[in-house]
């Protein structure tokens, strides 16, 4: 626990002093800030633009942080070879993995926070005002529905916290397999194809017309690859949906099992690599 | 310490069973996501005739996963930008608005725009009846796929009703889908927009009804009150003689208002209708043959010449015919059921 | 081949000759496909012997936004060490590699041969009984390297083992007390440094300047090689006796001697006919 904590904080710390994470975060908060005034942009709809700027900038920008930290952490180690100094102490591979994760972990995690918080502050000032124009009659609201509004943000801010963790443990992995770059693509490609996982799904379906071996093949691909959608609530927040604690934990329990998966593959992949 | 093999193989062992056990926690994540409308994935079957190169701006808009709302905002914004450049780019608008509803299919604005776009303005743009025939049905599918992925709010019933109403004039179709919008919330006005097309239909007793209806609601529907006179005034005494089975006195009524207004539809829709009551299909037949001759707009008029000839075994001239795009629409409408509440 | 304990061991060799893979295999970066080792009789990269032992790697890099006294905690962190008793020997570190009076600079704006002194201390921040140090004195300057060969004669004095890893052999040679020479993976030349260079030929070398009046002919004679650069003279002799002939002879005739003793062979010589020996294979 030790060693994972000490090598947790020393990442910490230096993620945070990465000059490109900072622009990320800066740029992303000015996004979000923007749809302060970008809402007017869109009559009849701003409340839908106000949500799809600030949820859709803190997960693309979240998944940003998350992949070009992720991947540098175990190759540019090995590059640079702190890892030498590292593995020659009491510390073995798998709390050298562990505490590279929880390290980058704490980052995009404190990174989203600062990015929910910002949307979510900027939302709380803007929303009552458009909720407002609402005036009881139907076809002049605000264009989505009003019902658990605040809370279903919160709740998808949090599942997004969620999904950010399973990207987070992706990168990580890509990490000790590739060199930085292969391992951004890596992660990139399998994040955007673990959105259509359903997609493979339905091909799998004989409906389809797909051959035996191609319907297997869709099939293991849907059952191994994260399935990055479960983390969106959007349509929830648009239609107004409740959303309850226990499904919540389902999702936060899904998300887990991927982390758990994937730094399991992470560290086989990782124990017997030479550095 | 260096794995030993059978170590590294209870390692993947236990990815796998891991894999396993994920299995079912992810189908009962991905069910109650769809019982909660929480976010279902985008199937392809909800394309409903429209264009086969949606499929790829399906798959392209899932792959964008969570910011797929944000791209269609900023697509949605772009179009406004072509769109305020004129008419020149109006079916790079289409396109644009397309792309958006793929992308972001629980938007209704889009939707609508989209729906009126193709059924009114793109329509216009061109003569060739062909052509208007596709944009006509593109307008309508597009409406009925925006249902499909909405069927909770009144909007997109409304649109549609609009559009059977006013561009196809099939009333009957029209009151269908204005009723279906009634399920939910909905603005006043859709109410009278049902006595509004029974009045044309012509069927004063529903007509009558539904104004009552309004009135009922809102005492202070001034449009529902005015309304409700003209229709007793004009139109009611003939409807009950003809009701009767008193055609002639009922004619005889109805030719006193139209001596009044001449050119009015709705008074040769009832004198027509009388006629067909009364078995006079020749009359009822002539009679709907001036309706469409004084009224452009008049299809079902169209409609019903083409149906009474055909009836009575005589032939048509194309002038008086209801383009065919038009007829389509109107015989494939009436195999076509009106979705019930909830979801498809 | 084999370490004793308390002593300067020097693994030299060509680059690519295998050192870092043999270092490697030491700490348990890698593993070994075939073969064995021991570290304390702890078998390869069991973690029992990390406790004990510090690793200096050949051209580090440390966590660069971190300054002296922060990575130093770092490591010592990792070995469980903490408080006062870490923060003494953090200060004692830095005042032995001399970084004390710039712990607060941050190793980002270190030059190569700071890196090296805080890559010293924390290899030393366990007081390990035993460091490995890879290509330790390449590119310092003239001045850090003799402060780098004081600080492992210091360690070698307090009973480590200090394990080199060079190519630099005339580093090595005023350094190390056991060597082993290592070529395309193969160990050459083995043992201790002084009975590597030990002459087996009972020879005698000379080396002399001022000789205007001696004899050339008379030296030639005697010698078994003689050569003459500028006004300075060397020879080879055979016996001691016969060495003492020639000084004396060199003395009389107003000549000054440089050099004499008995032939050794430079911890190149050894290197250079060891891999020679390894390109014949």
């Amino acid at each position: 626990m030790r060693a994972i904590y000490r090598v947790a904080t020393a990442t910490f710390h230096e993620a945070w002093r990465r000059r490109f994470l900072n622009a990320i975060l800066i740029f992303a908060v000015l996004i979000i800030g923007s749809s302060w005034s970008l809402a007017y942009l869109q009559p009849g709809a701003e409340l839908k633009l106000l949500i799809d700027i600030g949820l859709g900038s803190t997960r693309f920008f979240g998944m940003l942080i998350a992949v070009f930290l992720g991947v540098r952490l175990i190759s540019d180690e090995i590059e640079k070879r702190t890892i030498h100094t590292i593995l020659t102490k009491p510390v073995t591979r798998a709390q050298f993995l562990l505490g590279k994760f929880f390290g980058s972990w704490a980052t995009v995690m404190s990174n989203m926070l600062l990015m929910s918080l910002a949307f979510y502050v900027v939302f709380m000032i803007k929303a009552p005002g458009f909720l407002l124009k609402t005036g009881g009659t139907p076809g002049e609201g605000p264009g989505i529905a009003t019902e658990f509004l605040y809370s279903n943000i919160a709740k998808a801010l949090g599942l997004t916290l969620v999904e950010m963790t399973v990207v987070t443990a992706l990168a990580v992995m890509a990490s000790t397999l590739f060199s930085w770059i292969m391992a951004a693509i890596f992660s990139f490609f399998v994040y955007f194809v673990g959105q259509v996982a359903n997609f493979f799904k339905s091909l799998a379906n004989p409906e389809h017309g797909a051959g035996t071996l191609s319907q297997v093949i869709f099939r293991l691909l849907y059952g191994i690859l994260p399935h990055f959608e479960v983390f969106d609530m959007r349509e929830a927040i648009l239609k107004g949906t409740y959303v309850g604690w226990e499904t919540l934990g389902m999702h936060t329990g899904l998300g887990l099992l991927y982390t758990v998966v994937i730094l399991g593959i992470a560290y086989l992949a990782f124990m017997n690599r030479e550095v | 310490m260096k794995a030993k093999p059978w170590q590294q193989a209870v390692g993947w062992a236990l990815i796998v069973a891991l894999l396993l056990v994920i299995q079912p926690v992810d189908r009962k994540v991905e069910r109650d996501r769809i019982v909660l409308g929480m976010h279902s994935p985008t199937p392809l079957t909800k394309i409903v005739d429209f264009d086969p190169t949606a499929i790829s701006g399906v798959v392209m808009g899932a792959a964008l996963g969570g910011f797929r709302g944000l791209a269609a905002t900023m697509m949605w914004l772009k179009m406004q930008e072509l769109w305020d450049r004129g008419q020149g780019t109006w079916f790079s608008c289409l396109q644009v608005m397309r792309n958006v509803t793929l992308l972001d299919p629980y938007w209704i604005e889009p939707w609508k725009i989209l729906g009126w776009h193709l059924a009114y303005n793109l329509y216009v743009e061109t003569k060739d009846p062909q052509e208007r025939g596709v944009l006509l049905a593109k307008g309508v599918a597009a409406l009925k796929e925006g249902i499909s992925w909405n069927p909770n709010t009144y909007e997109l019933y409304a649109e549609l009703g609009w559009t059977y109403f006013d561009k196809i004039r099939d009333y009957e179709e029209a009151t269908k889908w204005f009723r279906a919008s009634l399920q939910f919330p909905h603005p006043e006005y859709l109410e009278r927009m049902i006595a509004h097309a029974y009045e044309q239909l012509p069927d004063m007793d529903r007509a009558l009804d539904w104004y009552d209806y309004c009135l009922k609601r809102n005492p202070d529907d001034g449009t529902a009150r005015g309304a409700t006179t003209t229709l007793r005034l004009r139109y009611l005494p003939a409807w009950r003689l003809m009701q009767a089975g008193k055609y002639d006195e009922a004619l005889k009524a109805i030719d006193q208002h139209l001596r009044v207004d001449p050119n009015g539809t709705i008074g040769l829709h009832v004198k027509a209708h009388i006629y067909e009551q009364a078995g006079r299909k020749r009359e009822a037949l002539e009679t709907w043959r001036v309706s469409a001759r004084v009224s452009a707009t008049d299809q079902l008029a169209r409609y019903k010449v083409s149906e009474l000839s055909a009836e009575l075994g005589l032939p048509v001239s194309p002038e008086e015919q209801a383009p065919t795009y038009l007829m389509e629409q109107y015989e494939s409408s009436k195999r076509m059921a009106v979705p019930r509440r909830g979801r498809l | 081949m084999e370490v004793e304990e308390g002593s300067i061991f020097g693994l030299v060799g060509p680059n690519g000759s295998g050192k870092t893979t043999t270092l490697k295999l030491l700490l348990g970066l890698i593993y070994p496909t075939q073969g064995s080792g021991k570290v304390f009789d702890f078998p390869l990269g069991s973690p029992e012997y990390k406790q004990r032992i510090g690793f200096l790697p050949e051209g580090p890099y440390f966590y660069d936004h971190l300054n002296a006294i922060e990575l130093l905690q770092f490591y010592g962190g990792l070995f469980g060490l903490g408080g006062g008793k870490l923060e003494a020997r953090i200060e004692e570190l830095l005042r032995l590699v001399g970084m004390w009076d710039r712990r607060e600079i941050r190793i980002r704006n270190y030059s190569r041969g700071m890196l090296q002194r805080i890559g010293v201390a924390q290899a030393l921040i366990n007081n390990p009984d035993m460091v490995f140090l890879d290509e330790p004195t390449a590119g310092l300057d003239p001045t850090a390297q003799i402060e780098m060969r004081d600080l492992m004669h210091q360690l070698r004095d307090q009973g480590k083992t200090v394990f080199l890893c060079s190519h630099l052999l005339k580093e090595m040679e005023p350094l190390c007390d056991a060597v082993v020479v290592l070529s395309r993976g193969v160990v050459r030349r083995q043992g201790r440094i002084c009975d590597l260079l030990a002459v087996q030929s009972g020879r005698y070398q000379l080396r002399a300047t001022g000789c205007a009046n001696v004899s050339m002919q008379s030296l030639r004679d005697k010698a078994l090689d003689l050569t003459v650069t500028g006004n300075e003279i060397s020879l080879l002799v055979a016996d001691q006796p016969q060495a003492l002939v020639v000084a004396q002879e060199i003395a009389d005739g107003g000549g000054t001697i440089l050099e004499f003793g008995a032939q050794t062979r430079s911890l190149e010589d050894v290197f250079i006919e060891a891999v020679a020996a390894g390109g014949s294979d």
